[in-house]
């Protein structure tokens, strides 16, 4: 009851708001006019005030007024947001027509910054702040991770895969913060927890990072690994109405992919090859017989003789098609920002798709000059249609059923429209358990429908001067349904028309459902109050308040036996077998926060933050983490002392040095610090009975996970700006990182090990980004440059490191392998070496202790190498405007990192069956007959396929991201069709990759059976504004 | 100045007032788990004692209950790998990355190890908490908390027994750890002690155990006596035939006399107090017609649930079936893919066809001649092994327990049955036309011995391959005969009572009475006591622990250096050698295990076992 009169009242004061207009008041001479921007266009909502007076009125939907004047007053004011005001003296002529400038003068770059904004000039974190463009907006992007690629230094963005639905980029800032989740917390419009994937980047106004830990430091034990802060549009200072359109329609091909063998005679002739290794011909497993008859047959009967490509079967040019509809506007007293968006993404698979929808509603109103209050509202729906979860394969251990493609031999029908029926394994000796991908991509499909909801408001005042309180309250929530229905089916021989064994489906084939759902609440209290002191002591200080609370639940059912095959729902199927599952869990996390900037002189910069934050994760007695941090900086270019040498050529210098605490507490599981038994049910006569065990120890004291950061920056603009560097150099120290602590073997068949503060970690970096900005005549051009380096180190682990990739003074997962001697080419190779029952055509390995023999003391640690991310990251990007024309190029690569090339698909110890076998591994392999093979010999020793500088490759690369080309046409033409603007455009993305690397791409960090390539596309759009 | 100081009030009252009456809950950082039970809710009632003897039971379960891999590290089945999920123990993950061929395992037992001391963890927990709630019980449910203490002595017995047969000298605890620091620096303790704690938690559980369980799936006096006596032969075992490998160990004949003795009475006392009898009072059944599988002995429905709560399974494992995640996995163990898409990881060696003796004679029949089925005659040759006639007259035992080329079981899918489906070794799933019947073969690549399983395979549809609720055997009847037989032969040579219960055993093979050779001295019917242990525990998990504490395997293999032994198939091709050039080393490392290095890494108290030093 009591928050339906508070939302009927909220209701009250808006309803009347939205219906008036303003009163016009009628006395004496009447003034009319029309009031417009200086491209011609009009500007409705513009208030005209008659100067010394309170009669006044706003110019209507065309930008028209009319006013009565009493006599004796002289001057008319034009004010409107956003624009010059301007006072016109009034003469005899009664009609007006006026110009409005829009206000761009000495409007000071500002910043979004945590639980605010900020002058740029006056930073002193390491802030990245990133414009939401066209040029971003109009590439053939599906969500927003994957567009920050190249844009920030210090962001290190890495995508893995090409796949509809499942192709969004991992963020990492300043290298691996925690081997924890390291992931950057994203802010939407001051909302913790907001997916970043799901966000309309068309919505978007600006996105700042946060890298250090003064300016993350209100986000404390959230923001150990860097804060990105997302600012959607609003109406704000726009004046008029705008709508905008937008539309883009990508073609999609992969980057680059295997090269399969749609050759099933060549592919058992590999596998005879391999055989002949260790076999008698007469005891091969595939005869020559079934060789030379699928070689005869296949070329007249590919019903029952098939050479399958699969690649074309199962694969189709992608598509993604963008559309999204805006309108936004404001007056003095509001402003709102409504859209909607469909991003419709056909994948490179059939039947992978992935659809989704956004709406926002943003607004703002100002209700007295010192209260304010608001309202957000982004809502986003998804379809996501996919057979495996990673397109090709899925990595959860669950998944044994061999449906890699790497069991996709060539020797299946895929299907056969004549009879209906999906092929199976046909030739004598192959193993009946090879599989038919195509079966799976059209009868097995798993859906994903999910709706998330983000509502937002706040209410602010400032009772006296300077002073602001605001109230924010906010709502996210979700629902996941997820479902599949498989298609029974069955694998058949079209040579014996006969069912074989293997049952792809079973015609007991039944339903499965699950729906997560949940919502995140947050309530922040703030005061703010902001003074100037004596004229030159800027004071603002900030105490916040903050309540955050999750709230999961998971519920899945299946049965068996589905009533008929077209229905999908539960009860759409028989109740003879059936499952359940379900749990619910929830967090809280209580916080107080602060913050006081101090300026004098504008040049002496001061910043202090503080957070206090409790978690319901740990035991009480030690819930919370205090993290304080705190910022000098010093413009220096603002001394008159230093003005006379740096005038002329450095317009802007300021230097930045931050240090401070954050915490993480994203290892530790919602419950796993409290004590807790766990179910171990029995069956006793027949029946099942309950029983509980002691699984848990746990660490009582274990707390939050600390990471400080030293940060040391200079922000330069030489040349009137033209040219602007921000330059950073930081040190982040990740102490006491939460590990399940190592145990004695006698404890950990029972119980898990408990957590606790186990090793530090440590990153260096630099960071370098340069801007040129400058015009010739027309023709506008931009060059920016950004990099940055970071080197990641272990420093300490209090647990037991045995032998492996981990240690102390290494980076986390440094390359650590066995050297090669290369391919021994002959007998008198293998006698040379080290014996380790080397034949020729094997990969020699290095002795490298010199003991005689190949074991792991042979293996070497490359201490500056690391396997999981790059070192390096870099990015160029470069945008020119003539006229209407305009180009823009972005670059983006990495360098630093090193991984073992070894995959299901490259491996010379090849199966004996079923195997899907490409080009590389039919002519790369050494033989006798191929000498000069750049392989090892196929079905050699196992350690041609182990973990040597023969496999390790070099994964720098250099892409070409994106190029963009558009056209704006000239106003001239579009006013007569009232259009504001309208640009046409093409844009590639992912056009060239130049790498040493052999496999895939560089980037993906995939398992050894994901296949799926990145992306690359060439889009067409549109964009209208009216 | 008062007009704001009054604003700044309502200002603190309205901030006050949001926080006090919106925030979401004042128990905002207390948390309760949703579906984990807190630790201080349990030791609360009578009824938890029973409930964590249950979760015991659960936990104790998954060490014993797959110890059908452990049969290929004999000559007569193959385990060629695991259907085991790693990270799971109940499915499996005990037995996971084992090896499991005929030599080369005694290193990759980590797991198993870490895991039966898991089970230790999990009895003590139980005995400890109870123990505490004795004094203050009534003396009514006194007996009810010490039959609870009873039943998890019994499995912590069970499970340090297991430790000491594979490993010797291990580490002993019988308290709850709190902390890595309670056992992070426990040593070895000698085998002889361990065994005297095992015999007190056996002799404490035959005290307090029930003479039969209120209901299957709980132990009772026969299994804490049949384990007391299956311990003190091994120890006997131990003490007659030496443990070299164990150099802490001292074999001393007396000892060995005397636990002969002690596992005799224990083993007599199980056979004639407890009025127990074999599967269908140990009648052979009917052995059906030959190929056919609608009829089947006696002894195949042993293996099946029907015979779950049997008092010939002395102390067995439940399991649960369908939507009960309790269920076993013997039928994708030792099935191919024709049935529910099973994966075959065990079946017989060839070597096992030749052991099972003739109805007719009660001896060994003529060797099976290995035959490629392409040449002439070879499936109507008189002993070739792919003729089906040659396998007519055999033990029961055999039908029940392998199937060769022509038997018949029921395929099924998707939880239906697919009908029946011959097996013919590498046919794969073909069609073949018996008797004017079309069918499917059966489909597995997972045998190479031209064999494939049927004991423990379902011959009804309805559950899936992992859904299996068949009560796993860890101590059975017929096998406290053969270990009663075998101690009392040890002691006074062929005793009548000892020879009467190996013939009963025979005797669901519908075999003969034993000759009077094979019972005239102590040799003889040692032999023929081991030949019923091979047939009748086929694919049980006894024999790899047999070969060891006989110190057999250079018998039953060759002898070190010797030129090995190959495994074959009924076509006649050598599949796989074993023992090849072998070194004495290879042979200890087979009689005894390693001791964790990953554990002697962090626990310099912690000795390693001298093979493997």
């Amino acid at each position: 009851m009591k928050k339906n009169r508070v939302f009927i009242r909220l209701l009250m004061v808006l309803i009347p708001w939205l219906l008036a207009g303003l009163s016009v008041v009628a006395q004496n001479t009447v003034y009319t006019g029309k009031v417009t921007e200086q491209d011609g266009s009009s500007i409705p909502g513009v208030s005209v005030v008659v100067k010394g007076q309170t009669l006044g009125t706003i110019t209507d939907m065309n930008g028209k007024f009319s006013i009565p004047v009493p006599a004796g007053s002289k001057v008319l004011i034009f004010s409107f947001i956003g624009l010059k005001s301007q006072e016109i003296t009034l003469g005899s002529n009664t009609t007006l027509n006026v110009v409005m400038a829009s206000e761009t003068v000495d409007v000071e770059e500002v910043v979004v910054v945590g639980f605010g904004t900020q002058k740029k000039v006056n930073l002193t974190g390491a802030v990245a702040a990133v414009k939401i463009d066209e040029k971003l907006t109009n590439r053939a992007l599906t969500n927003l991770s994957s567009g920050m690629s190249g844009l920030v230094p210090g962001l290190a963005v890495t995508q893995s895969s090409g796949m509809a639905g499942n192709d969004n980029a991992t963020m990492i800032i300043r290298g691996l913060g925690t081997i924890n989740s390291s992931s950057p917390l994203v802010v939407v419009d001051g909302m913790p927890d907001v997916d970043i994937n799901r966000i309309n980047m068309n919505d978007v106004e600006s996105i700042s990072v946060l890298k250090d830990a003064a300016s993350s430091a209100v986000y404390g034990s959230r923001a150990a690994n860097g804060v990105i802060l997302i600012t959607t549009k609003s109406g704000k200072g726009s004046g008029k109405t705008a709508i905008n359109f937008s539309s883009s329609y990508a073609l999609e091909l992969p980057t680059k992919a295997y090269d399969f063998m749609a050759d099933y005679p060549r592919a058992l002739t590999l596998e005879q090859r391999a055989a002949s290794v260790n076999t008698l011909r007469s005891n091969y497993i595939y005869k020559d017989g079934t060789v030379d008859q699928w070689l005869a047959l296949g070329m007249i009967n590919p019903l029952q003789y098939p050479n399958t490509d699969w690649w074309n079967i199962i694969m189709r040019n992608g598509q993604v098609k963008n559309y999204n509809l805006s309108v936004s506007g404001s007056n003095d007293k509001s402003n709102f920002f409504i859209s909607v968006g469909v991003m419709d993404q056909k994948g490179l698979q059939i039947n992978n798709n992935n659809t989704r929808y956004n709406a926002r509603f943003n607004y703002d109103y100002k209700v007295k000059s010192n209260v304010n209050v608001g309202a957000k509202f982004a809502g986003n729906w998804s379809k996501y249609t996919y057979y495996y979860a990673q397109g090709f394969t899925d990595p959860a251990s669950t998944n044994t059923a061999g449906y890699d493609m790497q069991y996709a031999i060539a020797g299946i029908t895929p299907y056969d429209p004549v009879s209906g029926n999906y092929g199976g394994v046909m030739a004598y000796s192959e193993d009946p358990q090879a599989y038919n991908p195509y079966t799976n991509y059209i009868n097995n499909l798993n859906y994903q429908n999910r709706q998330e909801a983000n509502a937002s408001i706040y209410g602010d005042w400032t009772p006296i001067k300077g002073l602001t309180a605001r109230v924010d309250y906010a709502l996210n929530y979700y629902n996941q349904f997820a479902w599949s229905a498989p298609t029974p089916n069955q694998a058949f021989n079209f040579q014996t028309n006969a069912f074989g064994s293997r049952v792809y489906v079973g015609a007991n084939a039944g339903v499965s459902n699950s729906t997560n759902t949940g919502y995140k609440t947050q309530l922040n209290g703030s005061l703010n109050y902001h003074t100037t002191i004596a004229k030159h002591h800027d004071l603002n200080a900030m105490l916040v308040y903050s309540e955050e609370y999750w709230y999961d639940r998971y519920e899945s059912a299946s049965r068996n036996d589905r009533l008929y095959p077209s229905l999908h729902e539960i009860d759409a199927a028989l109740t003879t077998i059936q499952s359940t599952a379900g749990n619910s869990s929830t967090e809280g996390l209580r916080s107080y926060i602060g913050r006081l900037n101090y300026t004098a002189y504008d040049k002496y910069l001061f910043e202090a933050n503080f957070r206090y934050d409790g978690s319901s994760k740990f035991l009480p007695g030690h819930q919370f983490g205090f993290f304080p941090s705190a910022a000098l900086g010093w413009r220096f270019t603002q001394e008159d002392f230093l003005k006379k040498y740096t005038e002329g050529w450095l317009s802007s210098g300021k230097m930045r040095v931050s240090y401070g605490s954050l915490g993480n507490n994203s290892g530790v599981g919602r419950y796993e610090q409290q004590p807790t038994l766990g179910a171990s049910a029995y069956m006793t006569g027949g029946t099942i009975v309950n029983g509980f065990i002691s699984q848990k120890m746990t660490n009582q004291s274990l707390s939050w996970e600390t990471t400080t950061v030293f940060n040391i920056g200079f922000d330069l603009g030489f040349f009137k700006n033209h040219l602007t560097t921000e330059l950073d150099y930081y040190d982040r120290l990740t102490s006491g990182m939460n590990q399940p602590s190592s145990m004695s073997n006698l404890l950990t068949g029972a119980y898990t090990a408990p957590r606790v503060n186990i090793g530090n970690l440590r990153n260096r970096g630099t960071e370098i980004n340069i801007t040129w900005k400058d015009n010739i005549g027309k023709f506008n051009y931009m060059v920016n440059a950004n990099a940055s380096y970071n080197a990641t180190r272990l420093e300490s682990w209090t647990g037991y490191l045995d032998k492996g990739y981990v240690f102390l003074n290494m980076p986390y997962h440094f390359v650590y392998g066995y050297q090669d001697n290369g391919i021994a080419k002959t007998w008198a190779d293998v006698y040379k070496a080290t014996p380790q029952g080397a034949s020729p055509g094997d990969l020699l390995l290095k002795d490298v202790n010199g003991d005689g023999k190949i074991d792991g003391n042979d293996m070497v640690a490359q201490s500056n190498v690391q396997r999981d991310r790059p070192t390096t990251n870099f990015g160029l990007t470069t945008s020119c405007s003539w006229k209407g024309f305009d180009l823009s190029l972005l670059l983006q690569g990495s360098a630093g990192r090193k991984d073992y090339w070894l995959n299901s698909f490259n491996t010379t110890n090849i199966p004996q069956t079923r195997y899907a076998s490409s080009w590389v591994q039919w002519n790369n392999p050494w033989s006798v007959s191929n000498p000069t093979g750049i392989w090892p010999r196929l079905a050699g020793l196992g350690n041609n396929v182990a973990q040597t500088s023969f496999w390790l490759d070099d994964l720098s690369y250099l892409r070409v991201k994106n190029i963009q080309i558009g056209y704006n046409l000239p106003k001239k033409w579009l006013t007569k069709l009232t259009i504001d603007n309208l640009r046409i455009y093409a844009s590639g993305e992912n056009l060239a990759t130049f790498t040493k690397f052999r496999g895939l791409d560089p980037e993906c960090l995939g398992n050894a059976s994901d296949m799926y390539p990145l992306n690359k596309s060439f889009s067409l759009g549109i964009n209208l504004g009216f | 100045m008062k007009r704001s100081n009054f604003k700044i009030l309502v200002l603190s009252a309205f901030a006050g007032l949001a926080l006090n009456t919106i925030s979401c809950t004042q128990n905002l950082l207390e948390q309760t788990p949703t579906v984990d039970l807190p630790s201080s809710a349990f030791w609360n009632t009578e009824a938890d004692a029973t409930t964590a003897l249950m979760g015991a039971y659960s936990a104790v379960r998954p060490l014993f209950d797959r110890d059908y891999y452990l049969d290929g590290q004999s000559e007569y089945v193959r385990a060629r790998g695991t259907s085991t999920t790693s990270g799971n123990l109940r499915l499996g993950d005990a037995y996971n990355g084992g090896n499991y061929n005929p030599s080369g395992y005694g290193s990759s037992f980590d797991k198993m190890y870490m895991y039966l001391f898991g089970g230790v963890n999990r009895c003590n927990y139980v005995i400890e908490n109870v123990k505490k709630m004795l004094p203050t019980a009534k003396a009514t449910s006194v007996p009810g908390l010490e039959l609870v203490i009873g039943e998890a002595r019994l499995l912590r017995g069970m499970v340090y027994f297991r430790l000491i047969s594979m490993w010797g000298d291990v580490p002993y605890f019988t308290k709850i750890a709190y902390a890595d620091a309670d056992v992070a620096t426990l040593s070895r303790i000698p085998i002889a002690q361990i065994k005297d704690s095992i015999m007190a938690d056996f002799s404490y559980a035959f005290d307090k155990l029930p003479v039969k369980a209120s209901v299957s799936g709980r132990a009772a006096k026969p299994a804490a006596l049949a384990f007391r006596g299956k311990l003190q032969l091994y120890w006997a075992c131990w003490n007659k035939n030496g443990w070299p490998e164990l150099d802490t160990f001292k074999p001393s004949a007396a000892a060995a006399t005397d636990a002969y003795k002690a596992a005799a009475a224990d083993f007599n006392a199980v056979i004639n107090n407890y009025g127990l009898a074999l599967f269908r009072n140990g009648d052979p059944g009917d052995w059906g017609t030959m190929g056919n599988a609608d009829v089947l002995p006696n002894y195949f429905y042993l293996f099946m649930p029907a015979a779950n709560a049997d008092p010939e399974l002395i102390m067995a494992f439940t399991h649960g079936g369908t939507g009960s995640n309790q269920g076993e996995e013997l039928m994708r163990d030792f099935a191919g893919r024709s049935h529910e898409g099973s994966q075959c990881w065990v079946s017989p060696r060839y070597e096992i066809a030749d052991r099972y003796q003739s109805t007719i004679t009660g001896d060994f029949a003529a060797p099976l001649i290995p035959t490629n089925p392409t040449v002439a005659g070879a499936r109507t040759k008189l002993n070739s092994a792919v003729n089906p006639a040659s396998y007519a007259n055999r033990d029961y035992r055999m039908k029940s327990s392998i199937m060769w080329d022509y038997e018949m079981s029921l395929g099924m899918v998707s939880l239906a049955s697919t009908g029946m489906c011959p097996f013919i070794y590498k046919s794969w799933a073909a069609t073949v036309v018996i008797n004017g019947v079309s069918y499917i073969t059966y489909n597995t690549d997972g045998t190479n011995s031209g064999y494939v399983f049927r004991k423990f395979l379902r011959n009804y549809a309805g559950q899936g391959r992992s859904d299996g609720n068949y009560s796993w055997p860890v101590m059975r009847l017929a096998d406290v005969y053969l270990m009663y037989a075998e101690a009392t032969n040890e002691i006074n040579g062929p005793q009548a009572d000892a020879i009467a219960l190996v013939n009963k055993i025979r005797h669901r093979g519908n075999l003969p009475a034993l000759a009077s050779s094979k019972t005239g001295d102590k040799a003889s019917f040692f032999s023929a006591i081991e030949q019923e242990r091979i047939v009748e525990l086929l694919a049980e998990g006894q024999r790899g622990f047999d070969l060891r504490r006989w110190r057999a395997i250079e018998r039953v293999w060759c002898p070190p250096y010797g030129v090995g032994v190959w495994r074959i198939d009924t076509n006649g091709a050598n599949q796989s050698q074993y023992f090849l050039n072998t070194s004495e080393l290879a042979y200890q490392q087979c009689y005894i295990f390693r001791i964790p290095p990953g554990e002697r890494n962090r626990n310099p108290n912690l000795t390693q076992n001298k093979p493997w030093m």
